[in-house]
């Protein structure tokens, strides 16, 4: 677990800084107010190991994720891709699989090789997944909203409902308490009539911590194609494929109330409109969609001695306007969340949660009818972590939602982590210090059947069940440290997560009205390595990530009705995806390079017309300057697609050639 | 430590790099009169329609002719149908909105139309001229669509006939194009000499598909209406049932009509080579029907749903399309003039059509 090497000072330190950004982690211990001392040292000292642990994994429900793989971005990633979206930094910095309909357009993700409804996405704990779709475009979120992006792939539906089969993707806006005001201001430019701007304001009291973000983005997106017709190759120049506009604005407030309370409120308004590309040889479609989503968060966390609770309520309203010159597609969905949860600690090595949400959903959907539809779900979960020893960390969780078509699968989850080995250093010396960790979960997941699945006339379905799925993985951590300057981690995992009843849409012979019906069994498999060096030398800090994902996932078994071939790799799901990207930081300078490999990908489940693989390399240049009064000035190019590889992220739809962008970032403090 | 990185790094490109091998293999074009093109639309977007080539002499497929012959280039977007005149295949590409033009057997390119609206059907009547009927307008409200005439010299559009709406199946017929407007109940007639609308007559709702019989009379299919059209609430009714109609082309209001039942739409009117039988789809099955029949038949003739189906003038071998979904390959099945299957192979998404040369 060690790979800082703290002096007793410093963990205390660092203790604090854990209780104060992240109340309500460490359970059972008591959250120091703002002026508070540590309370009992002797007590402290004997949760460093746990509270180490919270400080590496960072965030509440993780806690009962034991033994599941989990990565994050970090915050020097996420501001060098501020002013881009989810599925950029996604693709350029991580080996996941996303199907991407071209740049602004339609991107969805498919972990371990299950479908864009599988990955749960969750914004500050609330599900935001389209309720109509049961999915998200990962080209809505951008990035700068959030202060905090972590994917956990593998099933965690016990910790994070309906979806999540093939992993969660989590959001978070933490507070930030560090005293005072700081911010920046960026302006993008780039190929391709893209222009951007965003700007993040930060201000704290010791009770009050504010922040806002706010992005906005524009792109032309003509960039010329070449089109191998007939007469040869030819070159046009893509067409109604514009990113009109994208803003997002996120303001969120936190507050405390007392010793053991907190107010935090939140908001995350998008708004995009976009030309919607339909197909190189597709002529002249002037599709468009608007996508407005507005998110509202409101919870109160208190935060005990040996317990803690918490109740949050959330609103959001999605709505997605489509045209294409045919009668306009209209969807408006508002859904109002609740969650409640009681957090006690056992004794001294674990802690329970129960807890219960519902969800409330009223659709205005064209392909509904006229009248608004609602659904409510609710689910209640337990939830438990017990540390035999420090070396042995356990968790079991149960969820049980209840859904208008009945109960949704009983879901448990357990985990196990177990240190291997561990020389501890001595923090004088520069010694080499390893850990080996042996972690293993199970977990069964489910997903209750979309509105859509559920209402679309003609076609709908209400009878469909929730599909369920069943999922292991087990795999080795392993850290290694030579004194304070070098990390060297590494992480290799295997897993295998079953789909049943996995839903697809077929005409229903005679009628030929498509309807969704629960069709058939999908198994994945698969190993996900990866190894991150990271130095700290003088003013030298700097690093290098390498991680490679084997995903074969394929059809086991189908129903008559459905007729695509079993055995068969599943279309859009890459066989082999490796990503490496390096960052180095000296002085003011600023350098990074990634590279994202994807092998061939079948574009249908037949498995013989396929898209081939790719190797994308991006880099990016940055030097910050000082400025007056506390003030810096950071330069920033950036260059994707450096090769100029000419390929098509999706059939039809032709990626850019070599793009190159430049930012200007003021900051204060 | 960073050796190993680009040890790694470098195995991975090689993996990133191993695509597996596409289907290169060029089979040699057919000779006249053991050639079957296959027509399969290709998945929404992807512009990868195709024209396989089956040689029934060797039974031998070339999934893919137009790109085989054309360096790869793609055929385009929901390929819908084709028309032969000589030695030129007339190959309709509705989505990418254009006809490609290919010599015949090799399919080599000889030229595109295109600034066509919703191309269709196209039938010729001359080397140099040709017709295609063209949708207008979006799905959730068509307007009344053209008869282009093509020039066939130049591939060029020189005039666009208005008619109703969505016209399909055209026939052309001692000096006259038939149009049926499937989306009215209307037969289109366009004097080829004066490429003008002389008449419009009546039909049944839904006219689709039309041949002509050993006895010079011409047979109109009208699948009847359903309505699940954008409106809400989208309930499936149905408005009219399907008819088939037999007239004189002298003669065309006076007509022959037989009623289906309201439980499905008739498509796709076919005829054998000596043209005294007529052929049919109804609710997931293939109907056969004599010319001079004065009812429907009641026992289907092969019991399975068909997207596309045809006889071989040269053998009366009967070949049928089945598109299983848009997300994996289709087949085609041949089968005995008396319905008993022979043998099936498989082609690109959504095979529709068969042209025999």
């Amino acid at each position: 677990m060690h790979f800082f090497n703290l002096g007793r000072a410093a963990w205390r330190r660092a203790l604090l800084w854990v209780l104060l950004v992240v109340p309500g982690l460490a359970v059972g211990q008591q959250r120091p107010g703002p002026v508070a001392t540590p309370a009992d040292s002797a007590r402290l000292s004997q949760r460093l190991q746990r509270l180490a642990e919270v400080r590496v994994r960072a965030v509440g429900p993780e806690r009962f994720a034991v033994g599941s793989r989990r990565f994050e971005l970090d915050s020097a990633v996420l501001a060098q891709y501020r002013g881009a979206n989810l599925a950029d930094v996604l693709q350029a910095r991580t080996p996941l699989i996303l199907k991407n309909y071209g740049p602004g357009q339609l991107a969805t993700i498919a972990l371990r090789g299950t479908s864009a409804q599988h990955t749960a996405v969750l914004w500050n704990g609330l599900n935001i997944m389209l309720p109509t779709l049961g999915q998200n475009d990962f080209a809505l979120l951008p990035v700068g909203a959030n202060t905090r992006v972590s994917v956990q792939p593998g099933p965690a539906a016990a910790l994070y409902g309906s979806g999540a089969v093939g992993g969660a993707v989590l959001l978070n806006n933490d507070p930030d308490w560090r005293p005072g005001v700081r911010g920046s201001m960026q302006a993008d430019a780039g190929s391709f009539g893209l222009l951007g701007g965003s700007l993040e304001a930060r201000a704290a009291t010791p009770t009050v911590a504010v922040r806002v973000a706010a992005s906005y983005r524009q792109a032309h997106n003509n960039y010329s194609y070449l089109l191998r017709e007939a007469r040869g190759p030819v070159r046009y120049t893509l067409r109604n494929a514009a990113l009109r506009h994208q803003w997002s604005i996120s303001p969120d407030v936190a507050w405390r109330v007392g010793a053991a309370g907190e107010v935090t409120a939140a908001a995350w308004l998008t708004d995009a409109d976009r030309e919607i590309q339909s197909g190189v040889n597709v002529t002249g479609t002037q599709a468009r969609e608007r996508d407005q989503s507005r998110r509202l968060v409101l919870g109160y966390r208190h935060v005990a001695a040996r317990r803690q609770w918490a109740v949050r309520g959330a609103w959001f309203e999605d709505i997605i306007d489509y045209r294409d010159g045919g009668a306009p597609s209209n969807s408006r969905v508002r859904t109002t969340q609740m969650q409640a949860e009681h957090t006690a600690a056992l004794g001294a090595r674990g802690s329970l949660r129960l807890g219960a949400e519902a969800q409330h959903f009223a659709a205005l959907v064209g392909g509904y009818g006229s009248q608004t539809i609602t659904e409510n779900r609710a689910a209640a979960f337990a939830l438990l972590r017990y540390d035999p020893q420090p070396a042995l960390r356990l968790s079991a969780n149960l969820r049980q939602a209840a859904l208008p078509a009945g109960l949704a699968p009983l879901t448990p989850t357990v985990g196990l982590e177990w240190d291997l080995l561990r020389t501890d250093n001595d923090s004088l010396s520069y010694s080499l210090t390893q850990s080996l960790t042996a972690k293993a979960s199970a977990a069964r997941s489910y997903r209750a059947p979309t509105l859509n699945e559920r209402y679309w006339l003609p076609g709908g379905n209400p009878n469909l069940r929730s599909e369920s799925g069943f999922g292991a993985e087990a795999g080795l951590r392993h850290r290694l440290g030579w004194g304070r300057a070098t990390t060297l981690e590494t992480e290799l995992t295997v897993f295998r997560q079953d789909v049943d009843d996995w839903v697809q849409w077929l005409p229903a012979t005679g009628t030929g009205i498509w309807s969704p019906r629960n069709l058939r069994q999908v198994r994945s498999q698969g190993l996900e390595a990866s190894m991150a060096l990271r130095q700290r030398r003088g003013r030298y800090t700097g690093g290098a990530q390498l991680a490679y994902h084997l995903t074969d996932t394929r059809k086991t078994q189908g129903t008559a009705a459905d007729s695509d071939p079993v055995g068969v790799q599943l279309a859009f799901v890459p066989l082999h995806q490796a990503s490496f990207s390096t960052d180095h930081r000296w002085r003011d300078w600023l350098l990074s390079g990634t590279l994202a490999f994807t092998s061939f990908r079948y574009i249908n489940a037949s498995g013989d017309d396929f898209l081939p693989g790719t190797g994308l390399l991006g880099a990016t240049v940055g030097r910050t300057l000082p400025g007056p009064a506390c003030t810096s000035l950071l330069v920033l190019v950036q260059a994707a697609n450096l090769l100029n590889q000419a390929y098509d992220s999706y059939p039809g739809r032709p990626a850019p050639p070599r793009t190159v962008g430049g930012s200007l970032r003021v900051s204060w403090k | 430590m960073k050796k190993q990185f680009f040890f790694l790094f470098a195995g991975l490109a090689l993996l990133a790099a191993c695509d597996p091998k596409g289907p290169d293999v060029v089979v040699p074009a057919p000779a006249p009169t053991t050639g079957v093109f296959v027509l399969s639309e290709g998945q929404f977007g992807g512009g990868d329609g195709a024209v396989s080539v089956f040689d029934k002499a060797t039974k031998s497929l070339t999934v893919d002719a137009f790109g085989s012959a054309n360096n790869g280039a793609k055929l385009g977007d929901v390929v819908q149908s084709m028309g032969v005149q000589g030695n030129r295949g007339y190959i309709v590409v509705n989505a990418s909105k254009k006809i490609e033009v290919v010599t015949l057997p090799d399919f080599k390119t000889a030229g595109t139309i295109s600034g066509l609206s919703e191309p269709r059907y196209f039938t010729s009547t001359s080397a140099t001229r040709g017709y295609v009927t063209e949708w207008r307008g979006p799905f959730t409200g068509y307007l009344p669509g053209v008869l282009s005439i093509l020039d066939l010299t130049t591939n060029t559009v020189i005039k666009s006939v208005p008619v109703g709406r969505n016209p399909e199946q055209l026939l052309a017929l001692d000096g006259r194009i038939y149009v049926p407007n499937s989306l009215d109940n209307t037969v289109s007639i366009v004097d080829e000499a004066s490429a003008e609308v002389t008449s419009t007559f009546t039909v049944p709702d839904g006219p689709s598909s039309m041949v002509v019989d050993k006895d010079g009379n011409v047979w109109v299919l009208c699948s009847g209406f359903v309505t699940y059209l954008s409106v809400p609430p989208y309930t499936l009714t149905r408005v009219s049932n399907g008819a088939l109609v037999r007239f004189n082309p002298r003669n065309p209001t006076s007509q022959f009509k037989l009623s289906f039942p309201g439980t499905s739409s008739p498509g796709q009117l076919r005829i054998s080579p000596a043209k005294d039988q007529l052929y049919y789809a109804f609710g997931s099955a293939e109907y056969q029907m004599s010319t001079a029949a004065t009812a429907l038949p009641t026992a289907p003739f092969i019991r399975r749903s068909f997207t596309g189906f045809a006889i071989d003038p040269r053998d009366n071998t009967v070949f049928a399309a089945v598109t299983p979904s848009f997300t994996n390959n289709g087949r085609f099945i041949r089968y005995q003039p008396t319905g008993v299957a022979i043998d099936s192979f498989e082609v690109k998404v959504g095979p529709n059509g068969f042209v025999f040369y």
